[in-house]
């Protein structure tokens, strides 16, 4: 069996490069959208291109098309360089890869078709949520499956992170997709009123702890370590973290229902728990900051190394921006505001997508053996998907912030100051503002894509042999 | 000499630092040569521009605030930037353990004071609060504080460039995180009542 002598990279190889892809595909999305808003002759009067459609389909894209596979693709490597063995099965993991892009392809014909489930986050119709469960499944099949099969004894945390965001996502989306089907496209939830609000903002909040933050925080403990070339600042304190934030962020849900018809100590809970999340958060980041910092000599000439701790700051600013926003009072003012919007998108842009970014540059090079093509390139996607996230956070920053006060602003006789529309309108130039910052964004992706294209060109695929285990640490 | 850095610090950022580093100045004397001038320009342009000018949201009558409601904002503004400079200085302070910077807290206050003349000065604008050219006119004044921190870090910190660009993105993330803390804090006081009073 030689195939056992090496690791399976095919499928690493597979899912980095659709990461890449639809990364543009949903960024492309994201700045068609934030175009619409600040013009909205730009959905021309077409069904299939108006906001209502090209939302669901960018927040898919970028999460489960562009965050799914960069997690597929991270998840596939660690377990096996950390395991010193092949995944479990290679035709399971080939299931993964190819049933994963289909849901992705009927994603993005359904839903500008107009075919959603209303729900946010899980808007794909129920045959595809049995698709998705599948192929869930049987990534939980491989992943576990190699770590059972491993050849040395400890399990290293990054397979932990991975662990938990793969089982949870897997029980987040059973119980909140479950539905009555009326016709093949169309269905009824299981639950009904405040309890399908709940199970909904419980999925929803979940899949940003665990899909976007769990997962990401297993690339963090292994691609930040390796490209600094520096142990982990705290093993230690990652088990705590890692143990204190599995148990905290599942509670935090309510908060996405405050003044809502959800009782009132529900929403208290909720607050509670996100107040108290900030802690394990910021445990995790001080980890990452620290462990960098050990390796402040090269930060300057590593522009990979830069887009880490990037990433690593913008993590820490947007948990302590979460719990803020989650304070009832403070919740009053910003929600339903662009200040939401604004919060996403630091997590998104700044955290998730840059520490996916910071490690495709890491394993690029390593699946095709070869030298990344140009550093340069890499500090020229440094700064200007910083700068777009910078543009992109501050405009909406003032944009919700004049959207609450506007919104609430009373006269001495008690008469709204201003109507809706004023509101929208004074919204214009922090749209414009918005948009140039996500295209700054985009731009930043496509130069990476073409240093990564340009690495690949006629590269032969590497096959890595496994090493034999160090003996007992 | 009152405001003397002001200048330099636009003309020849780096030399400057060095002046002011080499002047050795205490809190107290940063505070009354640059604080407390500086910090007046965006209360009173914005207790101005709030009163007589107000704003224009679509095709309105102007909104403004009240004499009364204004002068208390102003002052609180202004206390509010005096004691930021001094929170951000102190945390300059504490951070500084972590990149072998040991420089007493005056000069990280001073360090404080003087990144933010930029922002500062653009305090002008607010006469005038049309709140898109305040933002045209607002990025590039953040932006050359920005610059001003990276470039003064190492000068005033005495630390290498390269542990220079690590401290410096770390006084960044924790004036964001402030930030974001003010955010939070105006919306709870505004939550419990103590908000403007408009008219139009």
């Amino acid at each position: 069996m030689a195939d056992q002598q090496t690791y399976n990279y095919k499928v690493v190889r597979q899912f980095s490069v659709m990461t890449i892809v639809w990364g543009i595909v949903g960024m492309l999305v994201g700045v068609v959208i934030a175009a619409q808003l600040a013009w909205p002759v730009l959905n021309f009067d077409i069904p299939w291109l108006t906001f209502g459609r090209l939302r669901p389909l960018h927040t898919n894209a970028v999460i489960f098309a562009f965050g799914g596979s960069a997690l597929f693709a991270t998840s596939y490597y660690v377990v096996q360089r950390t395991c010193h063995v092949r995944l479990l099965s290679d035709k399971l993991a080939a299931f993964t890869f190819w049933g994963w892009q289909l849901i992705i392809v009927l994603a993005a014909v359904s839903l500008p078709l107009g075919f959603t489930q209303g729900k946010e986050y899980a808007e794909l119709i129920w045959p595809i949520d049995i698709l998705i469960t599948l192929v869930w499944v049987s990534y939980a099949i491989v992943f576990f499956g190699t770590i059972l099969k491993r050849r040395v004894k400890h399990i290293y945390v990054a397979n932990w992170f991975y662990g938990a965001f793969i089982l949870t996502v897997a029980i987040l989306h059973i119980f909140n997709s479950a539905a009555v089907p009326t016709s093949l496209t169309h269905s009824y939830s299981a639950y009904a009123g405040v309890q399908d609000a709940m199970v909904q903002w419980w999925y929803g909040h979940n899949a940003v702890g665990f899909f976007l933050t769990a997962g990401f925080l297993g690339m963090m403990y292994y691609f930040v370590p390796k490209q600094a070339n520096r142990p982990v600042y705290s093993y230690r304190l990652s088990v705590v973290h890692f143990w204190a934030l599995i148990f905290t962020y599942i509670w935090a849900g309510p908060h996405h229902l405050h003044y809502t018809a959800l009782p009132d100590w529900t929403q208290t809970l909720g607050m509670v728990m996100s107040l108290i999340l900030l802690a394990p958060s910021w445990g995790g980041m001080i980890n990452g900051i620290m462990t960098l910092s050990g390796a402040w000599e090269k930060l300057r000439t590593d522009p990979v190394l830069r887009l880490l701790i990037v990433s690593i700051s913008f993590y820490g600013m947007s948990t302590f921006e979460g719990p803020m926003m989650s304070i009832k009072t403070v919740n009053a003012l910003s929600h339903y505001t662009d200040w939401t919007i604004g919060h996403v998108h630091s997590g998104a842009l700044g955290w998730v997508a840059l520490i996916s970014m910071g490690s495709l540059y890491y394993l690029i090079p390593r699946l095709f053996n070869r030298e990344l093509y140009s550093l340069k390139l890499v500090e020229v996607h440094f700064w200007t998907a910083t700068i777009g996230i910078v543009l992109y956070i501050a405009s909406m920053w003032v944009a919700g912030i004049m959207q609450g006060l506007m919104w609430r602003a009373t006269n001495s006789d008690g008469t709204l100051t201003y109507s809706f529309v004023e509101s929208v309108q004074a919204m214009h130039p922090y749209f414009i503002v918005r948009f140039i910052g996500g295209a700054f964004f985009l731009l930043g992706t496509l130069v990476m894509a073409w240093n990564v294209w340009k690495t690949i060109q006629g590269a032969k695929p590497a096959t890595a042999t496994i090493p034999a285990p160090a003996a007992a640490h | 000499m009152v405001l003397q850095h002001v200048w330099g610090l636009f003309t020849n950022p780096k030399r400057e630092w060095e002046a002011i580093r080499d002047d050795e100045c205490t809190i107290g004397k940063c505070y009354a040569i640059h604080v407390l001038i500086l910090a007046a320009i965006p209360a009173i342009s914005g207790f101005i521009g709030t009163t007589q000018f107000g704003w224009q949201i679509g095709a309105g009558d102007p909104v403004k605030l009240t004499l009364q409601s204004a002068g208390l904002i102003a002052v609180a503004y202004y206390f509010a930037m005096l004691v930021g400079v001094y929170s951000l200085g102190w945390m300059i302070h504490w951070m500084g353990a972590t990149y072998d910077a040991k420089v007493p807290l005056s000069q990280c206050v001073v360090l404080a004071a003087y990144t933010a003349t930029p922002l500062f000065l653009i305090g002008l604008m607010e006469l005038y609060p049309v709140l898109w050219i305040n933002m045209v006119l607002g990025i590039p004044a953040l932006a050359y504080t920005v610059y001003l921190l990276y470039t003064g870090v190492p000068v005033m910190m005495g630390i290498s460039e390269d542990r220079g660009f690590l401290f410096s993105s770390a006084v960044l993330a924790v004036g964001l995180v402030a930030f974001v803390a003010l955010l939070a804090a105006t919306a709870i006081l505004w939550g419990m009542g103590l908000e403007p009073q408009f008219t139009r």
